[in-house]
């Protein structure tokens, strides 16, 4: 199952990657001479998607550090900080400066860069430190050609438990900053309120941007000609599920971060250096060179991403099938290195040694997906993990919810890790529209009990989300939308998927569901009895709809779920321009995605297969502030218990 | 016709220069020998003030206060300013059009043309020893104090005035001079002085003495490029070497002892020197050209000639450019010339003309290029239209020209003309104008308040307007007498079809002129919200800047307002402002959660909320080491969770929290355990695997533990403890509120089969043949699966068994099933 952005993308992503080097090339450079580079580790991540270690030694980089707490030791000079303006840091970095200036020959020369850009609520604390301040304005990072992450670590908290919308305004910035380049997105539709706020943003932010840069008038964007925005808060059902692709799997296991996931080297095999792609022997060696303790237990970090063609292969699939392809593929590199024995004239044996690297390479790639695949299948055997599964599809399905109730209640008596109990509590909650008082508190009960009363402020935390609240009086909302929607499909071919429902093995994730709504006015055609004559239906994809057809038709599921609701066109001042140029198109038009608060990698996949469904028709670039799980959005709004002194939580 | 363009040219050696009258000066016949003058370069102003050191006739008409003119290149009047303060040193022009006065104090005083100033000062040693000279260049200045030591200021935006290397002087030099930056190899500024018979070389780390014998200078000059050196010499002579020393480049004897009133470059090939109503200009090769005037004149260098300016007209010598000269030349016959000629041919339609294009055919395109260069060099317009209309015609002859040049020269005439009018009085040659660049003279005019000229020649470049604008707007608020309505009106009538135009500057100059309300009403014009943050806030206008900050989205603004404020105003003012903004809330209650929690508490105290307040202190509780404090601050938080009747529960479980914390005190003392802190149900599990299960009955039922997480507790330290035996009086104490299976799962974790076995039999039937699967036990699992009359299953056993026997013995459980 290859992406879309693979063999044609209209959307040249890759020269926001060349524009975000350049950058950090101008960066570097700014300071003369050796230079020792501190990272912030949240943005060392993503930063290697951009450069590898060898772009920063070219440019003087002669040591990478972690920017953390504690004096930070090093002979060379000029040292360049790269982080986000948070204010944790601007402390460590003051003590740095601190701890150097006890030296009596301190001629350290300080460059603090702020990622995407510098705040004035940062620089306050740095203020007489005798510092020079720049940005590098790194925001949309490419991990792949469909796929942007703006990689900001906690939006989800922010956006919806503070109300800090410091993300949205950053978010209207990078999506400014695209439309610069490519052009006006004519109609922007979303859904959800902090949604609304980064529309209405942009339309404003684009009345501004002629006084900004009086030479730029915006032209409408040739091929993309929509911006869906999707709100988390529309749509906290699909997360708080467990993934069931590959990919995704992979993150719920092991946890995937600016895709590259961690492993015990033992379980992927030993590495042979040539089949390493660039990006991981570039990181490796950042790490290696970095201040921090490595790990005793060895751990292997393995990139993740499209240059890796079996990868590319699995990780949209549903995991109950990878199995199968691994197989396939150990079998046809089998073959392949068997043809060395048919191999008779110099001429045949030359042919075998060429092909030989890739075959390497493949097959070293297979032994990682292998080691992998057995680690996830360990776990996705678990009765825990089976519980636990069936517990949420009986609750997505809205299939004997009460009983559900006993199940999870089991589960806290068995103390499994207290994220695995609350997404299912909240997933309950959500589906229900909330709790019975009875159930409610009896639930809060067993959890401060169980996990400690530090919970309490958890507790409060979701309640304020409105992830786990008392019932209100309206019967389930959900019921009408899961109807509405079609959720739930009962027969799902994981082989061979008709509908985006294979990535949670039957649940079709309402916020790609809701995109389906806008880019098709209704849904794909699936193999379901009932929609038996999908493929007559005008508005499936079997017609030539190719424009955006919008919310219509819609409106009252849309009303059931939390949020505005909103449909803008972009007019250029010359409206009469764009629909010409469209008309002429003979290339398929993009549809931009955008996240606010984070998609997971079962999003990514659902999206990439109605790309393939559109082919040729509709791409789809999806956009997001960062990635996220249901245990990474939980825990987000968890009490931290670090600062406490004892570990909290179940002991198992 | 005008007279022809080589009527003006003098021959210097094997090239020519020409002396154009490009004004008639607008002044009143000044003696220019009596005053103080600077000219700015690219046509810029003059300015001037009496000399005090001359003799002057005091006349009736003039002040007897000393006055600095400002007039232009055409000498009309421009500004006049009172001069009240000490004695000037030096007056010269920075490259944004800024008068530079150094006076003796060290005190420097930037003019802008309207007559506005800042000032700046040099460091301490001037003023202790005053300032004798200052040489001044286009960013910059070098000031040489009364005990001859140098100070440098590099730059007038940002004055960091400092002292340059020693030089180690005893007396005044004889003359000297400066390299600006730019023109230097260290890119810092390096100073000439002449000494001695030497000269010095001195910038900001080391003075270093050139060893040179000619001397002494009595004058020097740096050639605009900076490479080259003028010097005169006392007994008379020019010398001209390269900056470095390390080239001798010409040298011309005056025969004058005097040294010249000023030696300066006309472009960068030759010398001009000025003495008493004489002009020599000296050559490369020792040639000269002599011009002599009936009054003192003043010389003012531009990087393509000498403007020369006299009491009654102004002057431009440059050397004649190449094309003007290959056109122009007499009996040229260089392809520009020819058809130059072609096009008076076919005026007059003679066939020649037709004859000249063939024979220049091949050339023709580098023809018209030349001849619409040409049109550029030329200052006068019929000259400049007989060039392009050459030019044009030679196009028609050519096939595949690209006539952008063309256009763009055409253009340029036109705005060169517009600005070279003598009411506007800048006579900026074309080759100054590719340098300065369109966008500067813009700022030029608009700085001498030729609004609409340069919203014309905006419009006729296609450059955005704004600035103009904006520009016009603000004189107009600081000229205006008329009220605010008709202000406003009159500024938003002229600008309002201009979208996205920046209101905020227009505003900020009328609240600078104490115009508040016009600044707050222009202010509402301002389409971008960040912009008129900062001008709110200055005006005290803080509510509205913070609400504007809100609206712009930018967080870090609103955090940029809230600061303010609160180091502004009163605490309980400061709340109140924020209060009813949840954005701004928000956003406080982020900041204090991470810098300030006291400070949040007081917030949340003063706005009743309660629950916010009570988890705050939860918070903080856990900070607490000392147990007693660690209760108080949880008592405080449930007296706060009482008060609201929604938050019950909330209350409940912080009072249990108390308790528990209370008992794990005791406890701890009795079982000599660590417990404070730990959750209740790792208290119990405590209890139970220290031998206390009192304690844990008592824990069950103060805590009102449900039955079956109870018995999870229980089994699963139970089994921790191994200790079989009591598990199984636990399995018998009463019917499992959890059933039999977890008993069964927890042993199979701990690996004890046998006992796995005991409770298995207590499960239901229907999971039993699995659970003996689990354990290996397949012949049990047989007979169970048997009792279900399951053959499914039995086969599901039998080909998961590896035992032969036991698989002989499924194989006749699933025939005496399939008998029946």
């Amino acid at each position: 199952m290859s992406h879309l952005g693979n063999t044609h993308s209209s959307l040249n992503v890759n020269s926001l990657r060349d524009l975000a080097r350049k950058e950090l090339t101008n960066v570097l450079d700014s300071v003369r001479g050796k230079k020792c580079l501190v990272l912030d580790p949240n943005i060392s991540g993503p930063l290697s998607l951009i450069a590898g270690f060898s772009l920063l030694k070219e440019h003087g980089v002669e040591k990478v550090h972690y920017l953390q707490q504690g004096p930070l030791e090093t002979e060379l000079k000029s040292l360049i900080y790269i982080c986000r303006p948070q204010l944790n840091y601007m402390k460590y970095i003051a003590e740095h400066i601190a701890h150097h200036q006890k030296d009596v020959v301190s001629n350290y020369e300080y460059n603090l860069f702020f990622v995407p850009r510098r705040t004035m609520i940062c620089e306050r604390v740095l203020e007489e430190a005798g510092i020079t301040i720049g940005e590098y304005h790194l925001d949309l990072i490419p991990f792949e050609d469909d796929l942007l992450s703006l990689e900001l670590d906690n939006t989800f908290k922010e956006l919806y438990l503070d109300g800090d919308y410091t993300s949205i305004y950053y978010a209207a910035r990078a999506l400014m900053k695209l439309q610069t380049k490519f052009g006006l997105i004519p109609r922007v539709i979303g859904k959800g309120d902090c949604a609304k706020h980064l529309a209405d943003m942009l339309l404003r932010m684009r009345k501004e941007v002629a006084v900004d840069d009086p030479s730029s008038t915006l032209s409408v964007s040739q091929n993309v000609d929509s911006l869906i925005i999707l709100d988390r808060s529309v749509d906290l059902i699909s997360p708080l599920c467990t993934q069931l692709t590959y990919e995704g799997l992979i993150d719920e296991v092991f946890g995937i971060r600016a895709s590259h996931v961690e492993v015990d080297s033992a379980i992927v095999g030993p590495a042979s250096q040539k089949s390493a792609p660039a990006a991981a022997t570039s990181t490796s060696n950042a790490a290696s060179t970095t201040s921090q303790p490595s790990t005793p237990a060895k751990k292997k970090k393995i990139p993740l991403n499209s240059s890796d063609r079996l990868f590319v292969q699995l990780r949209d699939m549903n995991f109950a099938v990878v199995g199968g392809v691994l197989n396939r593929v150990a079998r046809r590199i089998n073959e392949n290195y068997e043809e060395r024995h048919q191999a008779k004239t110099v001429m045949q044996i030359r042919e075998f040694i060429n092909k030989l690297g890739g075959l390497q390479s493949e097959h070293q790639s297979l032994r990682t997906h292998t080691g992998i695949a057995e680690e996830i299948m360990a776990y996705t055997v678990t009765p825990e993990f089976n519980k636990a599964l069936e517990v949420q599809q009986n609750l997505v399905a809205g299939i004997e919810i009460n009983l559900q109730n006993e199940h999870i209640e089991e589960m806290i008596n068995r103390q499994v890790p207290i994220l695995q109990v609350l997404r299912l509590l909240c997933l309950l909650s959500l589906v229900n529209g909330g709790l019975k008082q009875k159930s409610l508190e009896f639930f809060k009960k067993e959890i401060l009990q169980t996990y400690g009363f530090e919970h309490l402020q958890t507790l409060l935390n979701l309640e304020r989300l409105n992830m786990f609240v008392k019932q209100g009086s309206a019967s389930s909302k959900f019921n009408y939308v899961r109807k509405h929607l079609q959720l739930i499909v009962d027969e799902v071919d994981e082989q061979s998927p008709q509908d985006i429902s294979y990535v949670y093995s039957g649940y079709a994730p309402l916020s790609v569901r809701l995109i389906q709504c806008v880019t098709k006015g209704g849904l794909t055609p699936i193999s379901n009895p009932v929609g038996a004559n999908a493929a007559a239906n005008p508005i499936g994809t079997g017609g030539a709809a190719k424009g955006i057809v919008g919310w219509k038709g819609h409106e009252e599921a849309l009303k059931m779920l939390p949020g505005k609701t909103f449909d803008e066109v972009q007019k250029l001042d010359d409206g009469a321009i764009h629909s010409k140029k469209f008309a002429q198109g003979q290339q398929p038009r993009v549809t931009l995605i955008f996240f606010l608060g984070g998609c997971t990698y079962t999003e990514i996949s659902a999206i990439r297969f109605m790309a393939q469904q559109d082919e040729g028709q509709r791409e789809y670039v999806i956009a997001t502030t960062q990635i996220v799980n249901g245990n990474s959005l939980l825990s987000s709004v968890m009490q931290k218990m670090d600062n406490l002194g004892h570990s909290a939580g179940g002991n198992f | 016709m005008a007279p022809h363009p080589t009527t003006d040219w003098n021959q210097l050696q094997d090239r020519f220069y020409r002396k154009q009258e490009i004004y008639a000066m607008l002044w009143k016949q000044l003696d220019l020998s009596k005053f103080m003058i600077a000219g700015a370069p690219y046509g810029g102003p003059i300015a001037m003030i009496r000399d005090d050191k001359k003799v002057i006739l005091l006349q009736k008409q003039q002040p007897v206060k000393p006055t600095i003119y400002l007039y232009t290149s055409a000498g009309k009047l421009m500004e006049q300013l009172q001069w009240d303060k000490g004695r000037i040193v030096a007056m010269g022009w920075s490259e944004s059009e800024k008068l530079v006065v150094v006076l003796e104090d060290g005190t420097i005083r930037l003019y802008d043309i309207n007559g506005e100033y800042t000032q700046l000062s040099l460091v301490k040693e001037a003023k202790e020893y005053s300032v004798i000279d200052c040489q001044i260049w286009g960013t910059g200045l070098v000031a040489l104090t009364g005990n001859f030591k140098l100070i440098v200021l590099t730059n007038f935006e940002e004055p960091r005035p400092h002292l340059m290397a020693d030089p180690g002087l005893n007396e005044p030099p004889h003359s000297w001079t400066v390299i600006p930056p730019q023109y230097t190899l260290s890119r810092h500024v390096e100073v000439l002085l002449a000494t001695g018979s030497t000269i010095l070389t001195v910038d900001t780390k080391e003075s270093q003495d050139q060893l040179l014998q000619q001397g002494p200078f009595t004058k020097m000059a740096v050639s605009p490029n900076g490479k080259f050196l003028a010097l005169f010499t006392s007994d008379g002579k020019l010398w001209v070497v390269s900056t470095d020393f390390q080239k001798n480049l010409s040298e011309f004897a005056t025969k004058s002892q005097v040294p010249p009133q000023q030696l300066i470059w006309c472009g960068t090939d030759s010398v001009v020197l000025y003495w008493d109503k004489i002009v020599l200009m000296v050559g490369p090769f020792g040639d000269y050209i002599k011009y002599s005037y009936d009054d003192a004149i003043y010389l003012i260098p531009e990087i393509d000639g000498v403007r020369v300016i006299s009491s009654d007209k102004c002057e431009f010598l440059q050397k004649v450019p190449n094309v003007t000269e290959e056109i122009f030349k007499i009996g040229s016959t260089a392809p520009a010339a020819m058809l130059f000629d072609a096009l008076d041919h076919f005026e007059r339609r003679s066939p020649k003309a037709d004859e000249n294009i063939r024979s220049i055919r091949a050339e023709l395109a580098e023809a018209v290029d030349a001849c619409t260069e040409a049109a550029g060099h030329e200052f006068s317009q019929y000259w400049q239209r007989n060039l392009l209309k050459a030019a044009a015609f030679g196009k028609a002859f050519l096939e595949s020209y690209n006539a952008d040049n063309f256009v763009d020269m055409c253009q340029t005439l036109r705005v060169l003309n517009a600005v070279r009018y003598y009411e506007i009085g800048i006579p900026i040659t074309y080759t100054q104008y590719t340098r300065l660049t369109p966008d500067v003279l813009i700022d030029r005019l608009i700085n001498r308040h030729h609004h609409l000229l340069a919203l014309r020649i905006c419009e006729f470049l296609k450059m955005r307007t704004d600035r103009v604008l904006i520009h016009w707007a603000c004189a107009k608020i600081k000229k205006s007498t008329d009220d605010e309505e008709t202000i406003c009106h009159m500024i938003v009538e002229k600008l309002i079809n201009k979208p996205g135009l920046s209101y905020a500057e227009i505003a900020n100059t009328a609240y600078k002129v104490g115009q508040p309300k016009l600044a707050t009403r222009l202010l509402d014009y301002e389409p971008r919200a960040a912009d008129q943050v900062p001008l709110l806030m200055s005006m005290q206008e803080d509510e509205l800047a913070l609400i504007k900050a809100i609206e712009s989205g930018d967080t870090d603004l609103v955090y940029l307002v809230m600061l303010h404020l609160k180091r502004k105003l009163p605490l309980p003012e400061f709340f109140r402002i924020i209060n009813n903004k949840p954005m701004a809330c928000n956003l406080f209650e982020v900041y204090c959660k991470q810098q300030d929690l006291k400070l949040l508490a007081d917030f949340y105290y003063q706005d009743d909320r309660c629950v916010e307040s009570a988890n705050i202190t939860i918070l903080e509780s856990y900070k607490q080491k000392d147990l007693n404090e660690r209760t108080n601050k949880l008592k405080i938080a449930l007296k706060s969770y009482q008060d609201d009747k929604e938050h019950a529960f909330e209350a409940k479980a912080v009072d249990e929290n108390i308790r528990l914390l209370q008992v794990q005190a005791q406890f701890e003392k009795e079982m000599n355990q660590q417990l404070v802190g730990l959750p209740l149900n790792e208290t119990v599990h405590k209890c139970i695997t220290t031998n206390n299960p009192n304690k844990a009955n008592k824990l069950k039922s103060d805590f009102k533990i449900p039955d079956k997480r109870f018995w999870w507790i229980k089994l699963k330290a139970l089994v921790e403890m191994r200790d079989w035996p009591e598990l199984e009086r636990l399995s018998k104490s009463k019917k499992s509120p959890i059933g039999y299976e977890p008993f069964v799962e927890e042993c199979i974790k701990a690996i004890q089969h046998k006992e796995a076995i005991k409770y298995i039999t207590k499960c239901d039937p229907a999971v039993r043949p699995g659970l003996f699967i689990k354990i290996g036990d397949f012949k049990a699992a047989g007979q169970e699966a048997l009792a279900l009359k399951d053959i499914q299953l039995l086969r599901e056993i039998q080909s998961k068994c590896t035992d032969q026997i036991i698989a002989q013995e499924l194989d006749a459980y699933i025939a005496q099933l399939s008998s029946k």
